[in-house]
């Protein structure tokens, strides 16, 4: 029985007895560390979003480690990689995307010259060692990430140095040699890891070998060959690949005397052998592409596969790009081509229901050229694979892991033909490896991180002001040279502020704004680290569903969501 | 000691024989000289107290409602539409059984504007649950000024000392002012057992619920009622110590077969006393209703008895109904037997003068059958249009 006192005072603490909680509807607030876009749509595995927020505070080796614990080589992806993380990044929605490959650069080229120790220990001497055939970036980071899992490494590759396509394929306008040596010689120190050079598949060493001598057999051949070309049967006597004529180029400087050039394709081979051809003194080189360029109405699927900055590049220095295009025709005068006559190509829905690109009767026109080169795409080549194979020449990997249909052998990057970046293939090498670590321990395959992708919806703008994107400083066209590189470095200041323009998708920013807001004093801080990596705790007894918290978290990491919360939980 | 002084210099004196821990209030005529007084009796350090000059009288009342609630004596003073802008403290204190002591120099509430005596500014927050103690003259006022402290640290409730601005406020009279020894030793310390306390946290004001709230306006009502034998037993003390009284809740005077009664409160007793001493013909009995509330029914029953007529004098109005204290006359009396018919008129409204002739001309219109129940008695109604008399 209450029995009110004179005035109807309040003894302390009774006002904790109404349970306010009660009052609530149907939703709760819950902390939900959503994946931002850029760390979702990375296809190393980065988590580009936590790296940034250790660069707010300052942190930069502790940003490095982050960036590295997924992928071993920001100093090579910061340059090569078509950055799908700034596509998606959710600052488009206020102004422009963070220059994030800018920053994974610097990183990159920070740990080297700081010489930060990458965090892996080494594995013990009786360690399971796993079998990589080759050194490009798939390779190279599983051997890592072998290191990571507590495994040895043993690399074979056929060729004289590591590196792959990176140092085959890729001008060194883009990745200067330097900085892949520092790079990838660093990571191949580290104990743990053997690397075997000249040591060819199916030659020095054989793939059934392999899988008796090693724990498990990682492939990352990459795609060596380039696919047969010709129109309508036709192939000129003096074809010269694209694959083919880059690597010949980047071991001796030199291409075949031709004043006019078509280009066949539409990858970044095929913008890098433009634009070295034209740096060389071709006087016109024109690209052929069924695809089509960046513009307000390109379907996404249509878009040019290429390095956006590249494609931006090989048009200020003068490559003619024909898009939504096909060779039709070879012009050929006796064995030498005179010219190619192309024709426009438009995406049609056809009788089986999909998407069929068909040539536009009439839209045909002749350009005149000494030489016509296609850069179609590259196919595995067979050396030592020969079973493996599928009829595409690729090798089939069934799933996230990699795995073959071979017990023990995985299949990465560019090999698996559903593969196409250096990140793609950094991601398939540390999931492979994943996976073959569990397997030796008996255990299943790793859980994939299956956290829901925090939208721009899910932001509170009005926290977050627009602020200027960095531009690093870029080579004039006429100093470009077949050496230096292009794109500059954005320095240690740009850096850094360029990370406080991180939104932090998803993330707690300890702000204090649920706490602050909260009318009911239902969001409790604590010292503690909480179980959801927060600082913030809800007290269900009391919060009363009114969403102000889940409206003011700057990031969305506050929802509110179904309650299912009872009284005295 | 006896001393020629003016009310409010009177009234100053009085609470400063009361050691008020805290006094806070702002100036408004005729209540000015109270203040103006007690701050120079501290700056003359004839008082110690935490004397905060404060910017309103919403700031005023709020600082000594903290001040009594924190364990201190504190006091206040004002009027009329200073008293209306305490008003929503005045319910808070009252509400929170906070025992303090104000002094309201009565005085009208405008529009038009009018800064001389009536009671509109003390029946206005009538219903505020605090004592409201009516002073017929400066003596009763400096008198019922020291009880006031008395009872409201016996009732735990505020006290309003009323007493007519400038009619008492501004004029000198030969005051007994009591000695710092003799209150001292009459008035004991004051303690508040529910003041707030660090070491012993509570929340007053805070939100009560429907579950609670009848029941926490019945004890205030309850509270205010058992206040009637308090402020007698007080008064009796008083008198015992001092060797005069203030009437306790009323006083009757007169004949004791007088058929005729008048009732009144305030100054305006004084002048029907004199009226009356000066009136030929059949004497009448004076009612001078000292305790407005708690209103004293059964005292007011046992005044009446015998009497055929009552004229209640009104010095407010509620307009539409009529006289208040007339209201509250009857619906006292209803019901009981043989009971007087009520004659109620307002005189003196906006501090117009009160002859004392009108003791003459109030006796003589109940003779009048036709007289209305309820009348501004005083007004010359030649002096409206014909259509607003």
């Amino acid at each position: 029985m209450v029995v009110i006192n004179r005035g109807a005072h309040a003894e302390p603490g009774t006002s904790l007895e109404f349970k306010t909680g009660n009052w609530r509807s149907s939703e709760c607030p819950t902390h939900i560390h959503a994946k931002a876009p850029c760390h979702a749509a990375c296809p190393a595995g980065e988590d580009q979003q936590a790296w940034f927020a250790w660069l707010q505070e300052g942190h930069v080796e502790e940003a490095w480690r982050e960036l590295v614990s997924a992928n071993p080589l920001p100093g090579v992806t910061g340059r090569v990689c078509p950055h799908p993380c700034e596509t998606a990044c959710n600052r488009v929605s206020i102004d422009t995307p963070l220059a994030i490959h800018n920053v994974e650069r610097w990183l990159g080229d920070e740990a080297v010259s700081k010489g930060w120790a990458y965090p892996v220990e080494a594995p013990a001497e009786d360690a399971p060692c796993v079998a990589i055939v080759g050194s490009g970036p798939g390779g190279l980071s599983a051997a890592y990430h072998c290191l990571r899992n507590g495994l040895r490494a043993e690399i074979f590759e056929a060729l004289p140095e590591a590196g792959g396509l990176l140092r085959s394929a890729i001008p060194p306008t883009r990745l200067p040699r330097p900085a892949l040596d520092a790079e990838i010689g660093r990571l191949l120190a580290l104990p743990g890891i053997t690397l075997n050079l000249r040591s060819k598949l199916g030659r020095d060493v054989l793939l059934d070998e392999l899988k008796h001598s090693h724990a498990a057999v990682i492939l990352s051949p990459g795609c060596g060959e380039s696919k047969e070309w010709n129109v309508d049967g036709a192939v000129p006597t003096d074809l010269h690949e694209g694959l083919h004529l880059l690597r010949e180029f980047m071991d001796h400087g030199q291409f075949p005397e031709a004043r006019r050039v078509a280009v066949h394709g539409g990858g970044n081979t095929a913008i890098d052998l433009c634009r070295l051809m034209k740096r060389h003194g071709v006087e016109q080189v024109t690209l052929v592409t069924a695809s089509a360029l960046p513009g307000p109405d390109t379907d996404p699927n249509d878009l040019i596969n290429v390095v956006p900055r590249e494609l931006e590049e090989a048009l200020e220095e003068g490559i003619e790009i024909v898009e939504h295009a096909t060779v039709k025709r070879l012009i050929m005068k006796g064995s030498r081509v005179t010219g190619v006559e192309i024709v426009a190509l438009k995406k049609l829905l056809g009788t089986d229901g999909r998407m069929h690109r068909i040539q536009f009767e009439g839209t045909e026109r002749v350009v005149p050229v000494d030489m016509v080169i296609p850069c179609i795409g590259e196919r595995v080549k067979a050396d030592g694979l020969h079973n493996l194979l599928n009829r595409w020449h690729y090798l089939d990997a069934k799933d996230a892991w990699s795995r073959t249909d071979l017990d023990n052998i995985y299949a990465i990057g560019d090999s698996r033909g559903d593969r196409g970046t250096v990140a793609e293939a950094i991601g398939d090498g540390r999931l492979a490896v994943q996976a073959i670590a569990a397997n030796l321990k008996g255990e299943a395959d790793p859980q994939a991180d299956d956290r829901p992708e925090m939208p721009a919806a899910g932001l509170n703008k009005v926290y977050f002001g627009a602020v200027k994107r960095t531009v690093p400083p870029k080579l004039p066209v006429g100093e470009r040279t077949f050496e230096a590189e292009i794109e500059g470095d954005i320095g240690r200041l740009e850096a850094l502020r360029e990370a406080t323009r991180c939104l932090s998708c998803g993330n707690c920013l300890a702000c204090d704004n649920c706490w602050v807001m909260c009318p009911d004093n239902a969001v409790i801080k604590t010292a503690e680290l909480a179980k959801d990596g927060s600082h913030y705790l809800f007290d269900l007894d009391y919060c009363k569903g009114c969403g102000i918290c889940a409206q003011e978290c700057p990031t969305g990491f506050i929802q509110m969501k179904e309650d299912t919360w009872h009284e005295g939980d | 000691m006896r001393e020629a002084l003016e009310g409010s210099q009177a009234i100053a004196r009085a609470v400063a024989l009361c050691d008020p821990d805290v006094v806070a209030a702002y100036p408004i005529t005729p209540q000015t000289h109270i203040v103006e007084n007690l701050s120079k009796l501290v700056a003359e350090g004839d008082l110690h107290t935490e004397f905060v000059s404060v910017e309103s009288e919403f700031s005023a009342a709020s600082v000594v409602l903290g001040a009594a609630a924190s364990g201190a004596r504190a006091y206040t003073a004002s009027s009329s539409q200073g008293v209306l802008l305490m008003a929503e403290v005045l319910f808070n204190i009252a509400g929170m059984r906070i025992p303090l002591t104000m002094t309201v120099a009565n005085r009208a509430v405008s529009a038009p504007l009018n800064i001389w005596n009536d009671h509109a500014d003390s029946m206005a927050v009538r219903d505020s649950g605090w004592i409201q103690l009516h002073c017929e003259n400066n003596q009763e006022a400096v008198d019922t000024t020291i009880q006031s402290f008395k009872i409201a640290q016996d009732t735990d409730l505020p006290v309003m000392v009323c007493m007519d601005g400038f009619v008492l406020t501004h004029t000198m009279e030969v005051i007994d002012i009591p000695t710092h020894a003799q209150v001292r030793k009459w008035l004991p310390p004051f303690v508040f057992k529910r003041a707030l306390d660090p070491s012993d946290p509570k929340s007053l004001g805070a939100l009560v619920s429907p579950d609670f709230f009848p029941e926490v306006r019945h004890s205030h009502h309850a509270a205010v009622d058992k206040a009637l034998p308090v402020i007698e037993k007080v008064d009796a003390s008083w008198a015992k110590t001092f060797k005069r009284d203030c009437g306790g809740l009323l006083t009757v005077e007169g004949p004791e077969d007088a058929k005729v009664g008048i009732l009144a409160m305030g100054s305006t007793v004084g002048t029907l006393r004199t009226g009356l001493e000066h009136h030929d013909g059949p004497g009448a009995k004076l009612i001078k209703l000292r305790a407005f509330r708690p209103f004293p029914a059964d005292a007011l029953r046992a005044a009446v008895a015998g009497l055929d007529s009552l004229i209640v004098i009104d010095r407010a109005i509620s307009p539409g109904l009529g006289g208040i204290l007339g209201s509250e006359v009857k619906s006292t009396l209803y019901g009981m037997p043989n009971a007087p018919r009520i004659h109620n008129h307002a005189i003196g409204l906006g501090g117009r003068d009160i002859p004392e002739s009108i003791v003459g001309d109030l006796l003589s219109s109940i003779e009048d059958p036709d007289a209305p129940a309820f009348s501004v008695f005083d007004a010359d109604l030649s002096m409206l249009p014909p259509e607003d008399r």
